[in-house]
């Protein structure tokens, strides 16, 4: 595997989605690569970033009233 | 006349409900809108409920709430849902083509490691905001709701292999933008720090803030 090979497939390996045939010439890649091993880490740093600073909007607690409140008026819960 | 509940009763309830806020914030970064996403969340439960007969148990109840939100958006929200401001987007496009042609030629770009101290949470949010549908609903599947390849594959309908390349190239796009606007403001103030710049000391309403840039060059003029 090259360079060029392992930044087309550096997703799989930090989604741990990569399979074993795959990872064995990914990883002897990263060996002998500190460039490809340091773009590792910083992918790794940018979905922590994507995943930890989005901010979640919780329902607000009136959604959670309606649904059950529109199923009971519909009938389609058994009282 | 039946009481309004508050509780959950049903066997459908207890197991669904406890994914409304997941359901919710994807409703909201889909459709920009509270509420649009109210109603898309309420619809996708009445109809969950009403083929839940064909929910097969043991299967992922998550992944299938998921599909049938994603189909209820498509079918109902995404034509009047409001489109990200184009001129953001271009600019994001172009940044992002340069990365993928040096890649292409072989240099290897250096991890913009530095840069991404100075991203902020606005700037992910409005990143993400920013790219459009397919893409923004892959990586809220992804990287917030932490489904698998296969389950977003199953979610969307689409095979492994596209959602690979999606998720690709709506990352690229995301880190485009994020370095776009995270470059925006590291350089419009020099030589003050990037914390400084944060929105809690926005925030904070600190009356010993640095002075703006315009205060700068009216004191050296």
């Amino acid at each position: 595997m090259n360079c060029r090979e392992v930044k087309q497939v550096i997703f799989l390996f930090t989604d741990n989605e990569m399979e074993e045939t795959l990872l064995a010439s990914f990883r002897a890649h990263l060996e002998h690569c500190p460039e490809c091993a340091q773009q590792i880490n910083y992918t790794r740093k940018l979905l922590t970033i994507v995943r930890s600073r989005c901010c979640r909007e919780a329902a607000p607690a009136r959604l959670r009233l309606r649904i059950l409140q529109t199923m009971t008026r519909r009938g389609i819960v058994p009282e | 006349m039946t009481q309004p509940r508050t509780e959950p009763q049903s066997d459908f309830e207890r197991a669904a409900l406890p994914f409304v806020d997941s359901l919710y914030n994807t409703a909201y970064r889909m459709t920009r809108n509270p509420e649009d996403a109210e109603d898309l969340v309420q619809e996708t439960y009445l109809k969950a409920y009403k083929y839940f007969d064909k929910f097969e148990e043991g299967t992922n109840l998550k992944a299938w709430l998921f599909k049938i939100l994603k189909n209820t958006f498509i079918n109902s929200y995404r034509k009047k849902q409001q489109s990200p401001p184009q001129s953001d987007f271009a600019e994001i496009e172009e940044v992002f083509e340069n990365q993928v042609s040096e890649e292409a030629t072989g240099q290897m770009k250096n991890p913009e490691d530095e840069l991404l101290e100075h991203v902020l949470d606005e700037d992910v949010q409005r990143a993400l905001d920013s790219l459009p549908a397919d893409y923004r609903m892959v990586v809220l599947l992804a990287d917030l709701e932490g489904f698998s390849y296969r389950e977003i594959a199953e979610i969307l309908e689409i095979p492994v292999g596209t959602v690979m390349s999606r998720l690709y190239r709506a990352r690229k796009l995301l880190e485009s933008a994020m370095l776009l606007y995270a470059r925006e403001h590291g350089y419009l103030r020099d030589g003050e720090p990037a914390k400084m710049r944060s929105r809690d000391a926005a925030r904070s309403g600190d009356t010993a803030a640095p002075p703006s840039e315009e205060f700068h060059h009216k004191a050296q003029s």
